[in-house]
């Protein structure tokens, strides 16, 4: 067809598309004359008009907006690296991107991970990192991810370093435990394999140290394969044969991600044996049967202190024999004493067989059921929030949470005081702070500083003596400001931040959780802070009780007369921080930037970062860099000076509402 | 109230609309990952406050995405105009190559080693039409330029009858002439075939 043509065509088509269906034969009569072809087209454009329907009204976007939030517009794809050229994008973690890649040499599909650069430039890491990998790629075994190659290619600008293994048709055992749809054969299964693997890496004298749900991969076939082995090792800063506690936490939080599933020798960074892979296979056990895992917390350090001084939740509270045998092998898995765990990973696959022969005898009823799901009802009422119930009642089991939660470690804090003490500050702790003099005030602010830090996931650098006065200065601010009530000074106003927080806690966990982002205490403390604070506008625009710029307020629904509004301000502030968070990903421990990025706008966060990361002493800890500012650029040292001590302040002041004693739970580890 | 970085951002892309505008086509090239990156984000914080299935407001993303790129609220609309341009074919561009790639894999190996997430990201029929539509829309442009720049701004750029008539500079009923033609015509040639 030619553009004239066309024209003639659509003449007629509009001509007849405007009019009834009744008139439109003798339209097209008339219109097209003797031109037979002229009629048939037009014709044929009606009919396609009429049955089109629907299609292309919704926008391209709309439908396919899935495509568009997974598909980074990813300048590697196509691109060559060594014998692999890349295909696809499969996904993100904290050791790179990881892509499905050809093989060319060998016309096979490959996962291909390239490590990243902060990664890379770390040339004692690396080279931690590639003499494990190499250990590992000697292990031979149906159920360890097969490593091909660990290579490095040099480009005109930079070394890519990657390492290609075998691509895994399947679904890593987090996405089989969120789908709910595992039959209690199928975890066991799981688990023996898991263990098959586990058992050769060992005789090899390589200890996993991280396994989790998101590392086990089962193939459609049902081969499991257990992922990134010994890799964990190689990322640890330093020998962590000796440190002190808060240090362990937060190296242990940095280095892991997750903690769930760290051993109690782990999460005290005391050196770890075969057996540590034993208490976190447990740990993925219980995971499969109960849908979420023994130990909780709202933050990691709440986590860290449910796995050392905690028991797992016992699983059934229907009993048969099988269940019986499994929440043994549970227990066994799960002593918090070694010597006293399976000592070999051999042990704990001869019971978890024998639950197996048993099972596929027949001695229990409904094999082919999902188990979680039916467990559900039994395990206990409270662990209702996956992800197909509605809105409401996740808020409702939330709240239930909350509550039972609040209840859990008031008494738990109550029992456990000196525990407490010894792990997260000072002796100075069981002192009034309105007793201390100053020298002793300034020691309790730099333990509460670590251990802030810690709970934020934060790794925390030591406060100088500068630091440490401003903020000093301002807890005292704050307490002169609530002291009205002589016994129990800031008790009563902090009682009211905290009544006016609760009720936006299950709308923070779920932003937070929806961008898997683990931290939550950030958002507690405008809203202690806006007990003392009056609403203010700084002379660079930032405003209320946020000190959001007002076009970031817009951004999150909220006006600029809004912004002295709690109510308002603290759903879009919680978003904020999760989207920032989220946005930082592995650099998510760095909450002091996002804090300060209130009012410099949410780009600042990423460009910061980008130039940061650039340095050459760049660290993933932004208390540090408060602590040597000389490192900072004239702007981030005039706004850490602000609002770091002031963030810190408020801190210390809402986490131990009453005079820190410890008697109330700290407001982050309401949040689950 | 800008930071530094943002600044540099928007210029960056002011810079580049200009250029673009003035026939340069590399510049659409780099204009292309900074307008899909930040579509990309919005996108998904979108996705994320609603999680229960809502359709994604494409409109309001695109303005979110202006807005974001090129500052306040201008009223310049020229610029305007382009930038919608090109958030339009970003997103042709983007989903189409998604949908080849898609084929690509499932070409390049038996279709049971095509990664999960993908098949759950877009079906093969939807690849296919997609790819067809594509074509179709190159077809039509030859045919009638206008008529298929209307469509790749309606159903790529998800804007509405009026904004595609502000940004083309014609009426509204020609968009929704136009419109109504190239639905049919791409109809007939997608489907009918």
């Amino acid at each position: 067809m030619t553009p004239e043509r066309w024209q003639q065509v659509e003449a007629v088509l509009q001509g007849v598309l405007d009019l009834p269906t009744e008139d439109r034969a003798s339209f097209l009569n008339n219109a097209c004359r003797d031109d037979e072809d002229l009629k048939r087209e037009a014709t044929t454009l009606m009919l396609a008009y009429d049955k089109a329907g629907d299609f292309i009204e919704e926008s391209a976007v709309s439908e396919n907006a899935e495509v568009l939030i997974s598909d980074l517009p990813d300048l590697n794809i196509g691109r060559r690296i060594g014998s692999y050229r890349l295909l696809e994008r499969l996904g993100a973690g904290g050791m790179g991107e990881v892509y499905l890649a050809e093989d060319t040499s060998l016309t096979r599909l490959v996962a291909l991970k390239i490590l990243p650069e902060y990664f890379v430039s770390d040339a004692a890491r690396l080279r931690r990192f590639n003499a494990e990998a190499r250990a590992v790629s000697a292990l031979n075994h149906p159920n360890i991810l097969t490593i091909h190659e660990v290579g490095r290619e040099s480009g005109e600008e930079s070394e890519t370093h990657f390492i290609a293994t075998e691509f895994i048709d399947g679904e890593t055992v987090r996405a089989l435990i969120d789908q709910q749809m595992l039959t209690l054969e199928q975890i066991i299964d799981i688990s023996i394999q898991v263990g098959s693997g586990l058992v050769a890496a060992h005789a090899a004298g390589i200890i996993h140290r991280d396994v989790k749900p998101e590392n086990i991969m089962r193939r459609r076939d049902g081969l499991v394969k257990v992922l990134d082995f010994g890799i964990a090792k190689s990322t640890e800063q330093t020998s962590t044969d000796q440190i002190d506690h808060s240090r362990a936490f937060t190296e242990a939080g940095v280095v892991l991600g997750t903690v769930g599933y760290m051993s109690p020798e782990q999460a005290r960074g005391l050196s770890v044996d075969e057996r540590t892979d034993i208490w976190s296979l447990g740990v993925v056990l219980y995971e499969m049967l109960a849908g979420h895992g023994p130990f909780r917390g709202a933050t990691r350090m709440d986590t860290i202190v449910s796995i050392l001084e905690r028991e797992a939740p016992p699983l059934f509270n229907k009993r048969s024999s099988e269940l019986d045998r499994l929440q043994e092998i549970i227990n066994r898995s799960l002593e918090k004493d070694v010597a006293r765990r399976y000592a070999t990973v051999n042990e704990m696959l001869s019971d978890l067989r024998a639950v197996r022969t048993d099972s596929a005898a027949g001695i229990t009823s409904e094999p082919a059921q999902p188990f979680a799901h039916s467990l559900a009802s039994q395990i206990n009422n409270v662990t209702v929030s996956r992800r197909r119930e509605s809105i409401w009642k996740t808020v409702a089991a939330v709240t239930v949470m909350l509550l039972m939660t609040a209840v859990i470690l008031t008494l738990y804090l109550k029992r456990n005081r000196a525990t407490v003490n010894h792990i997260a500050t000072s002796p100075a702790n069981a002192m009034l702070y309105k007793e201390m003099n100053d020298i002793e005030r300034l020691q309790f602010i730099a333990n509460q500083a670590q251990r802030i830090s810690a709970m934020m996931g934060d790794r925390p650098g030591k406060l100088n003596d500068e630091a440490l006065a401003a903020i000093k200065a301002r807890v005292d601010w704050y307490l002169t400001k609530t002291d009205s009530a002589a016994l129990e000074p800031g008790a009563e106003s902090l009682d009211k931040t905290h009544q006016r927080a609760v009720p936006f806690i299950p709308l923070i966990a779920r932003s937070f959780e929806a961008r898997k982002v683990p931290v939550t205490i950030g958002i507690y403390l405008p809203m202690i802070e806006s007990a003392y604070r009056t609403c203010v506008e700084s002379p660079f625009g930032a405003k209320g009780l946020y000190q959001f710029l007002p076009h970031t307020a817009m951004h999150y629904g909220v006006g600029a007369d809004e912004m002295c509004d709690a109510e308002k301000m603290t759903p879009a502030a919680a978003h904020y921080i999760a989207d920032r968070m989220a946005e930082l990903g592995e650099d998510a421990q760095s909450m002091t930037l996002v804090l300060l990025s209130y009012n410099r706008g949410e780009g600042w966060v990423r460009d910061t970062l980008r130039e940061l990361r650039g340095k050459p002493d760049y660290e993933r800890n932004f208390w540090t860099l408060f602590a040597h500012r000389d490192k900072l650029d004239e702007s981030f040292r005039r706004e850490s000076a602000g609002y770091v001590p002031t963030f810190l302040a408020a801190a210390i002041i809402g986490e131990n509402p009453k005079t820190f004693e410890l008697t109330t739970p700290p407001l982050s580890s309401l949040a689950k | 109230m800008t930071t530094s970085g943002e600044t540099k951002a928007v210029d960056q892309v002011t810079e580049l609309l200009l250029e673009w505008r003035q026939g340069n086509d590399t510049a659409l090239q780099r204009l292309t990952p900074l307008v899909y990156g930040e579509i990309r984000r919005i996108a998904h914080r979108f996705m994320q406050r609603e999680r229960d299935g809502h359709t994604l407001q494409t409109t309001a993303l695109v303005n979110e995405a202006y807005l974001r790129l090129l500052g306040q609220p201008q009223v310049d609309w020229n610029s305007r105009a382009h930038f919608f341009g090109v958030t339009a074919q970003v997103m042709r561009h983007v989903l189409v190559d998604h949908a080849r790639r898609r084929q690509y894999l499932k070409r390049g190996g038996d279709a049971e080693r095509v990664p999960l997430e993908d098949v759950a990201l877009m079906t093969n029929e939807r690849a296919s039409e997609l790819i067809a539509l594509d074509e179709a829309l190159d077809q039509l442009a030859e045919l009638d330029p206008r008529k298929a720049r209307v469509i790749e701004l309606r159903y790529f750029g998800g804007l509405s009858l009026e904004e595609t008539a502000t940004i083309l500079d014609v009426s509204v009923m020609t968009v929704r002439r136009d419109w109504r033609a190239a639905k049919a015509w791409l109809y007939n040639a997608v489907r009918n075939e």
